[in-house]
């Protein structure tokens, strides 16, 4: 670790703040981003307890699609959807901020690279959905 | 016709006064081509000398004269007083820094951690004279080019949330810089800024929270510069996991790198 900075001078110095993430719009959205990874994390457990249902055998993977079905189940799937396509979404714009795509001497705009990535991703969410009903059939 | 004047809400600090920062309003006679630092420096000549900053060319080039203007970070002699609708406009200090007296804040820590990270062209082997320059094609120059214009205005530094809470972090300027020697053609000191980059308080310090290149006056884009720093060094990493028995050479002078 770096040594306290030392002032040759008396200086003023503002404690940090604990809420600067309220103070402006773009702070707040940033919060409203890093939470929103809760949710995300929220779907990766339930994936896992449907898995972990799945190994248990029939009855106990029957017993947890009743448990899907739960009101109070079926509004936290719904809140864990709008946070985790929020999330997804405001990574599909940041992610143009990174990735620099070039065609020959010319860099692509990050609107069309956000706009590329979102349609990627509708084909591929469209292809999974393609093979699960294939397969289910 | 009376003259019409706008009202400036100043931060004030002067520590031989008291331990403590306070306001002066202040009444500035407007004029539509005014901008903040115009204003200061009439407060200055004609209302109280004692104000004190930092300016110098008025032309949004020196990087000296960055405030918080109503709460955000810009270069006063680039903010026009038309901009605002409701008075008092708010000039306080840069935020995150330590203020030495009014609004002028101690920028010490920045300058140390800028040579921390070399920002100059470092050759394994200096060539001869004699052999002239290292020559550049227009597509390198269009590399690094964006994150040459910074002006070490520290606006990102004072936009910084992470910076604020950890003062530690090196910040978004000073790695923008390092990545503007990383991607020069003509640099070899690559691994040595790598060091300096790949700490806890260099670039995984931030959280791409993105302010920085909002408020920055060159559209420097600092975040996308930490961010890229964060997939290159971590792609160089795991090659070399899969791949330890040679470092890739660097491409010659003139030569476009893969």
């Amino acid at each position: 670790m770096r040594a306290e900075q030392q002032h040759r001078y008396p200086v003023y110095a503002k404690r940090p703040s604990r809420t600067w993430w309220v103070r402006t719009g773009p702070y707040r959205r940033f919060a409203l981003r890093e939470a929103t990874a809760v949710f995300a994390g929220a779907f990766s457990v339930m994936l896992l307890l449907l898995l972990f249902a799945l190994s248990r055998g029939r009855m106990a993977y029957e017993g947890f699609l009743r448990w899907l079905q739960l009101p109070a189940i079926v509004a936290l799937s719904g809140v864990i959807l709008v946070a985790t396509v929020y999330h997804a979404a405001t990574w599909f714009r940041l992610t143009s901020h990174i990735l620099v795509v070039r065609l020959g001497r010319r860099v692509v705009p990050r609107s069309v690279v956000s706009f590329g990535l979102v349609l990627l991703w509708l084909a591929l969410s469209a292809a999974v959905a393609y093979l699960t009903i294939w397969f289910a059939r | 016709m009376a003259e019409r004047m706008m009202t400036l809400k100043v931060a004030r600090y002067r520590p031989e006064h008291g331990p403590d920062p306070y306001f002066d309003e202040f009444e500035v006679p407007y004029r539509e081509d005014m901008v903040v630092l115009d204003a200061l420096n009439y407060i200055k000549d004609d209302l109280d000398g004692s104000l004190t900053y930092r300016w110098s060319c008025r032309m949004g080039v020196c990087g000296s004269c960055g405030m918080m203007v109503n709460g955000v970070p810009r270069l006063t002699c680039s903010t026009f007083l038309r901009e605002f609708d409701s008075e008092p406009i708010v000039v306080e200090p840069l935020e995150n820094f330590p203020v030495i007296r009014d609004l002028v804040i101690d920028m010490s820590d920045f300058l140390e951690k800028l040579k921390e990270v070399k920002p100059w062209v470092i050759r394994e082997k200096e060539g001869p004279v004699g052999e002239g320059e290292y020559l550049q094609t227009p597509e390198e120059v269009d590399r690094y080019k964006q994150f040459s214009m910074c002006i070490n205005c520290m606006l990102c530094y004072s936009a910084c949330p992470v910076y604020g809470q950890d003062p530690e972090f090196l910040g978004p300027a000073v790695i923008a810089l390092a990545r503007r020697y990383d991607l020069d053609s003509r640099d070899q000191g690559r691994s040595q800024r790598d060091e300096v980059l790949g700490v806890d308080w260099g670039i995984w310090d931030c959280t791409f929270v993105g302010e920085c290149s909002v408020v920055c006056p060159k559209d420097v884009d600092p975040a996308a510069a930490i961010q890229r720093t964060k997939v290159s060094t971590t792609t160089r990493e795991m090659l070399s996991l899969v791949w330890p028995f040679e470092t890739r050479p660097r491409p010659a002078p003139g030569t476009t790198p893969p």
